[in-house]
C-alpha cells in the first residue's frame, strides 16, 4: 500500500513525475517519490556563479522572508504541513499529539529576533553581510567574510524542527542547498520548501533551495552527485551507519560536516537528598530529561548517576529516587510524552530479565510497556544501556564522581546536571573526556539554536571564510626586498 | 507391547528416559500418534513446571508474580518463557571484578542443582570457574560468545550431554522406517572435527563427547583442525572490545592481567594456524581417504573446508556412508549458489544432513527428506507473535517466533523462545512418513531479517573473533 508521496522539490518546481516506491521503517506501509536517477543531473547549480543573486539580497530581505515563511508554517491553516504531519503518522515512531506539537513550534523558530540572534551569535552579522576589515601587526589590510556554499544535508528525522533548522541555516548564509529527507520525517522540509515557494515565489531563496528522497546507498545518485564540482560541503546527521558511509565520499575540496549519533548523561549529586521537596523536584526534571519525544533523541536522559553512594542508605535513596522519577514519567503531559508506539522488544526482554534479577536491579515499572526505571544495586550501568530508548532508563548510584567521567566520552553529548554547583566543578573535567554539552537537569531536551551544536560551529562551517588582503609595499616589507641571510 | 500400552504405564520413562522409551528407534520417536503423544507431554510439562517450581528461583519468582500456579494446556506456558536475555542477566562488571561467588550466586537462580557450596575462592576467570563448576557439581556449562560486552552463560549438565550424544547417534545413523541394527546404536567412526578442539562454547562442548561417544573410546580416531581450545575469557574480551568500539571506548579498556601474561601464547596458537591446517587436510587424504567419518559444521565452515579441498585436487574423501550434518544460519555469509555441490563434490558422500537447534534449548531437529526439521517428541514447539509473544493457534499455517518447551531439560528451565522466525504447518502429515510437527524449511534469525546487528557470534565465526582479540592484544601495549 502506498501511504504518501514525496515530491522532489526542484529549485521551486514541485515534480511527481517517474514515482518508485520505497519502505518505510515502521510496519508495512510503502511510499513514493521521483525516481532521483532520472533527476539527479538536475539537483546541483550547474555553475557556482549562479549564486551571485544571494549577494544582492540584503539581510533585511532575508529576515523579510524568513518572517513570512514562519507566518505561514501555521499549523492550522497550512495544507503542506498537515500532509507532512499525516505522513509523520505513517513513518515516524512519535504519537499524533507530539507530532503536532513539532509542526507548532516552526512558526517561532523563523521569527526575525530570533534569526537575527542565531545570525550574529553563531557566525556575525557583518561577517556574512559584508567585508570585515582589520590591520595586521605587519601592517597589511585584512578584509573577511563568511560566504555562504553548495551544502548537501542529511538530516536526521526525529521531529520536523531539524528540518526547519537546516534551512534557516542554510538562508542566513547564503548557501545553496540540497536536502535529502529523511524516511522517517518524509515531508517536513518539503512542505517548508512549498511554503516557501507560495511567500516567496521566483525569490533566489527559493532558487537555490532542492529536496528530495533518495534511498540512503543509491550509488547512482550518490556517486553522481557527491563530487567536489557539484557540492562543497555535506552536513550529515544521523546513525553511526549512515555518517560512516557518507565518508567514503570525502575527498579534497568536499568536506563533511557530521552531526553524528551521540548518547546523554544525567549526573544528579548528593544535594537532590536534601530534603522531600528537593527530591521530587529533583525527579520531575529527570523524568523530563528521560521522557521527552520519548527518548527517541540523542539529548535524552538515559544512564543517570546518582551521587547517593552505595552503602545501604545510599541504595535506599537510590531506589525512592527511582520510584519518584517513575511516577514523574508516568505523568508527563501527551504532548511531551507517552508509552511509546514500538517498543524495543530486545530492550523489553532484558527488563524482565533483570527484573528477575534484584540482587543487582531493581526494576520499577515497565509491565505494560509504558516506560520504565531500573535501578542498579551495584555502581554499574545494566550491560544494555546502549539499548535504553522508549523511555526506559537506569539509575547507577556511584561513591564518587571518578565513576561517572570513566562513562563520558567523545560520544557523549548532553549531560544534564543537579545542582548547580556540582556542574560548575565538573565542567572542566567534563569537557577533557568529551562532553558537548552541560545543561541544568530538565533542560536536557530543550535545546537552543543560537548556541555551538556536538561541540562545533556548524553554521561558521557551512560558510567559506574569504580572506581579502591589501598589503601596501611601503607598509608591509615586501619578500622582493627581503636582504639574503 | 505397543506404544500405547507403554504410554499409560510409562510417563515417567517418557520424561526422564525417552531414548529407551521409544527403545533407542528414531522411527519410534516419530511414529506416535499425535494425540497421544500431546497428551503424554501435557502430563510431563504439568509436572516438571512442579519440579522446577521447587528448584528454580529466577521460574518461581516469574511464577509467583504472574500469579500462575499449575499448567494444563500448552500455552499455559507462554507467560513463563525465558528469553535469551535470562542467561546472561547478571552484571558483566562481576566478571572483571573476578567476582565468581557473586556469579555462582546468579547461577544457583538459573538451575535446578544446588549450588551453594561451590568453592571459587581464588578463581582466575570464566575458564577456571566453569572447571570448577565441572568438578563440583552435575553442570557442564556452555556459553555462547555475543558482541555486547557480556557472554551467556547456560547451565547445562553432564546427564543432558550424555543424552544428547546418544540422541545424536540415533538421528544421525538410522533410517525413518527402518528398526536400528547393533552396528547403527553403536558405530565406530573418525571424527572429522573442522574446528577448535576444545572450548566452553556449545557447539565445542560436545566434541569432548563426540571424541568418545563416536569413536568406541579410541580418541586417535577425533580429527579437529585445530588442536587447543578456545579461550573463554579471550572470547568475552572480544566482546566487550566490539561493544567498546562500538562506543568510542575503546581506550577505555582494561585488560585482565591473567590474559595479558598469557598474549604469547595466544599469538603463537595463531601463528601455528596455517600449519594445523596444512596438516589437516595431510590427515583427510593420507589417514582418512575412503574411511567412514562423522564430521559436523556450520554451512559456510563446511564450504570453505570443501573450497580449500577442492583446491588442493582432493575430491570425494569419504566413505560413501559417512554422517555429514550441517547446519546454522547463513548471516553475513556470502556463499556461491552452488555452495552444495561443492561440498558434495569433496566429501564424496551419499547424503549431508541438515538440523535445527538454538542453544537455549538442548534438542536439534533432524530434517527429512522434505527438507522439514521434524520436532523431537519431547519438545513442544510455540509459533509467537514475534512482537507481543503471544501464542499463534495450534492449526492452520503459522509463521512467527520459535519458541519451545523442552521437557528433557533438567538443569534449567525448558521454556526458551528463540531469536528465529519459523512457519509450522500445524495440519500437516508430512509426505517423509513421520508423524511428528515439524519446522519448515527456510528458518531465518529476526535480526538477519531485519537487517540489525546480532547480539550472537554464531559458531561459524569463532575463528575470526578468537583472531580479533589476539590481534588486539598484539596491537596495544601490555
Amino acid at each position: 500500500m502506498i501511504a504518501y508521496t514525496v515530491p522532489l522539490f526542484l529549485r521551486g518546481r514541485v515534480i511527481t513525475d517517474h514515482l518508485v516506491p520505497f519502505d518505510t521503517r515502521v510496519g508495512a506501509a510503502q511510499f513514493q517519490a521521483p525516481d532521483m536517477s532520472k533527476y539527479v543531473e538536475q539537483l546541483p547549480l550547474k555553475s557556482p556563479a549562479e549564486m551571485s543573486d544571494l549577494y544582492e539580497l540584503s539581510f533585511d530581505e532575508i529576515l523579510d522572508v524568513l518572517e513570512a515563511l514562519g507566518n505561514a508554517l501555521d499549523f492550522d491553516s497550512n495544507a503542506h504541513l498537515q500532509e507532512a504531519y499525516e505522513a509523520s503518522l505513517v513513518a515516524n515512531v512519535l504519537p499524533p499529539e507530539m507530532m503536532q506539537n513539532s509542526y507548532r513550534i516552526l512558526r517561532p523558530l523563523f521569527s526575525r529576533d530570533n534569526v537575527t540572534e542565531i545570525a550574529d551569535s553563531q557566525v556575525g552579522l557583518n561577517y556574512l553581510n559584508g567585508w570585515v576589515p582589520r590591520t595586521l601587526r605587519d601592517g597589511r589590510e585584512l578584509r573577511v567574510r563568511a560566504f555562504g556554499s553548495r551544502v548537501l544535508h542529511i538530516p536526521a528525522g526525529n521531529g520536523g524542527l531539524v528540518s526547519a533548522v537546516t534551512i534557516l541555516r542554510s538562508v542566513i548564509t547564503r548557501s545553496d542547498v540540497i536536502i535529502k529527507a529523511p524516511s522517517n520525517d518524509p515531508l517536513t522540509a518539503i512542505a517548508i520548501a512549498r511554503t516557501l515557494a507560495d511567500v516567496a515565489p521566483n525569490h533566489p531563496i527559493t532558487k537555490h533551495l532542492a529536496v528530495g528522497y533518495w534511498k540512503g546507498g543509491d550509488l547512482a545518485v550518490e556517486e553522481n552527485l557527491y563530487q567536489p564540482h557539484h557540492i562543497e560541503k555535506i552536513v550529515a546527521w544521523g546513525g553511526l551507519a549512515s555518517v560512516k558511509h557518507v565518508t567514503r565520499y570525502i575527498q579534497p575540496g568536499l568536506e563533511l560536516i557530521a552531526l553524528d549519533p551521540k548518547r546523554s548523561a544525567t549526573i544528579i549529586g548528593r544535594e537532590a537528598f536534601d530534603d522531600d521537596d528537593t527530591m521530587r523536584e529533583v525527579a520531575r526534571r529527570a523524568a523530563t530529561d528521560i521522557g521527552v519525544a520519548n527518548q527517541e533523541g540523542c539529548a535524552n536522559a538515559r544512564v543517570i548517576y546518582v551521587l547517593s553512594g552505595t552503602d545501604a542508605e545510599g541504595l535506599a535513596n537510590a531506589n525512592r529516587l527511582g520510584e519518584l522519577i517513575y511516577r514523574e514519567l508516568t505523568s508527563l503531559p501527551a504532548v511531551v510524552s507517552t508509552p511509546p508506539r514500538y517498543p524495543n522488544r530486545e530492550l523489553l526482554d532484558h527488563l524482565e530479565s533483570s527484573r528477575m534479577n534484584d540482587d543487582f536491579y531493581r526494576v520499577i515499572g515497565g509491565e505494560q510497556r509504558e516506560g520504565a526505571i531500573v535501578v542498579s544495586q551495584l555502581d554499574e550501568p545494566v550491560d544494555y544501556s546502549p539499548m535504553l530508548s522508549g523511555r526506559v532508563a537506569n539509575i547507577v548510584p556511584v561513591d564518587s564522581i571518578d565513576k561517572v567521567t570513566a562513562a563520558v566520552n567523545a560520544y557523549t553529548q548532553t549531560i544534564g546536571i543537579y545542582p548547580e554547583s556540582l556542574k560548575r566543578r565538573l565542567r572542566d573535567t567534563l569537557a577533557l573526556f568529551g562532553a558537548q554539552r552541560l545543561t541544568s537537569l530538565g533542560y536536557a531536551c530543550n535545546v537552543a539554536i543560537a548556541a555551538p551544536q556536538d561541540a562545533i560551529e556548524p553554521i561558521r562551517r557551512m560558510c567559506k571564510w574569504v580572506v581579502d588582503e591589501e598589503c601596501e609595499a611601503s607598509v608591509v616589507i615586501p619578500l622582493w626586498k627581503l636582504a639574503p641571510a | 507391547m505397543t506404544v500405547t500400552q507403554r504410554t499409560a504405564q510409562s510417563l515417567t520413562e517418557f520424561m526422564d528416559d525417552p531414548i529407551n522409551f521409544f527403545g533407542q528407534s528414531y522411527t519410534q520417536m516419530h511414529s506416535i500418534d499425535r494425540d497421544e503423544l500431546e497428551s503424554l507431554q501435557r502430563q510431563a510439562m504439568a509436572i516438571r513446571f512442579q519440579q522446577h517450581y521447587q528448584s528454580i528461583e529466577m521460574l518461581r519468582k516469574l511464577t509467583d508474580r504472574l500469579g500462575v500456579t499449575e499448567l494444563d494446556e500448552f500455552n499455559d506456558v507462554v507467560p513463563l518463557f525465558f528469553s535469551h536475555t535470562a542467561f546472561k542477566s547478571y552484571p558483566a562488571a562481576l566478571v572483571d571484578k573476578k567476582r565468581f561467588d557473586l556469579m555462582t550466586k546468579w547461577l544457583d537462580k538459573l538451575t535446578s542443582y544446588d549450588l551453594s557450596d561451590v568453592d571459587t575462592a581464588g578463581c582466575t576467570g570464566i575458564d577456571d570457574w566453569i572447571d570448577r563448576l565441572d568438578e563440583q557439581t552435575p553442570l557442564e556449562v556452555i556459553t555462547s560468545s555475543g558482541t555486547t560486552g557480556t557472554i551467556s552463560i547456560l547451565p547445562k549438565d553432564k546427564r543432558g550431554a550424555r543424552d544428547g550424544m546418544t540422541l545424536w547417534k540415533i538421528c544421525l545413523f538410522q533410517t525413518f522406517g527402518k528398526e536400528p541394527t547393533e552396528a547403527e546404536l553403536n558405530p565406530v567412526v573418525d571424527v572429522v572435527w573442522p574446528n577448535f578442539a576444545n572450548g566452553k562454547l556449545g557447539h565445542l562442548r560436545i566434541a569432548n563427547m563426540i571424541k568418545r561417544g563416536f569413536t568406541g573410546g579410541d580418541e586417535s580416531k577425533f580429527h579437529p583442525l585445530y588442536p587447543g581450545a578456545v579461550d573463554t575469557d579471550l572470547m568475552f574480551l572480544a566482546s566487550k572490545m566490539r561493544a567498546a568500539a562500538s562506543r568510542g571506548e575503546l581506550d577505555r579498556l582494561e585488560i585482565d592481567p591473567v590474559l595479558t601474561a598469557r598474549k604469547d601464547e595466544f599469538i603463537a596458537m595463531q601463528a601455528r594456524q596455517a600449519q594445523d591446517m596444512e596438516a589437516f587436510f595431510t590427515r583427510l587424504t593420507d589417514q582418512l581417504r575412503g574411511k567412514r567419518v562423522f564430521m559436523t559444521s556450520a554451512f559456510h565452515q563446511m564450504y570453505d573446508i570443501a573450497r580449500a579441498g577442492l583446491d588442493r585436487g582432493v575430491r570425494n574423501v569419504f566413505a560413501p556412508d559417512s554422517a555429514i550434518l550441517t547446519g546454522g544460519g547463513m548471516k553475513g555469509v556470502v556463499l556461491p549458489d552452488d555452495f552444495m555441490d561443492v561440498i558434495t563434490d569433496f566429501l564424496g558422500v551419499d547424503r549431508i544432513q541438515v538440523g535445527y537447534g538454538f542453544s537455549e534449548s538442548s534438542t536439534f531437529h533432524w530434517g527429512c527428506s522434505e527438507g522439514r526439521y521434524h520436532v523431537a517428541p519431547w519438545v513442544i514447539p510455540f509459533v509467537l507473535d514475534p512482537e507481543t509473544s503471544e501464542p499463534l493457534p495450534r492449526t492452520g499455517v503459522q509463521t512467527g517466533r520459535a519458541a519451545v518447551y523442552d521437557i528433557l531439560l533438567r538443569a534449567h528451565w525448558g521454556g526458551v523462545i528463540s531469536g528465529d522466525e519459523v512457519t509450522i504447518d500445524w495440519d500437516l502429515q508430512c509426505p517423509c512418513g513421520q508423524s511428528s510437527v515439524a519446522f519448515e524449511p527456510g528458518i531465518m534469525r529476526y535480526s538477519e531479517k531485519q537487517g540489525v546487528e546480532d547480539d550472537r557470534i554464531t559458531c561459524a565465526a569463532t575463528h575470526e573473533v578468537h583472531n580479533e582479540a589476539v590481534n588486539f592484544m598484539k596491537g596495544i601495549e601490555l
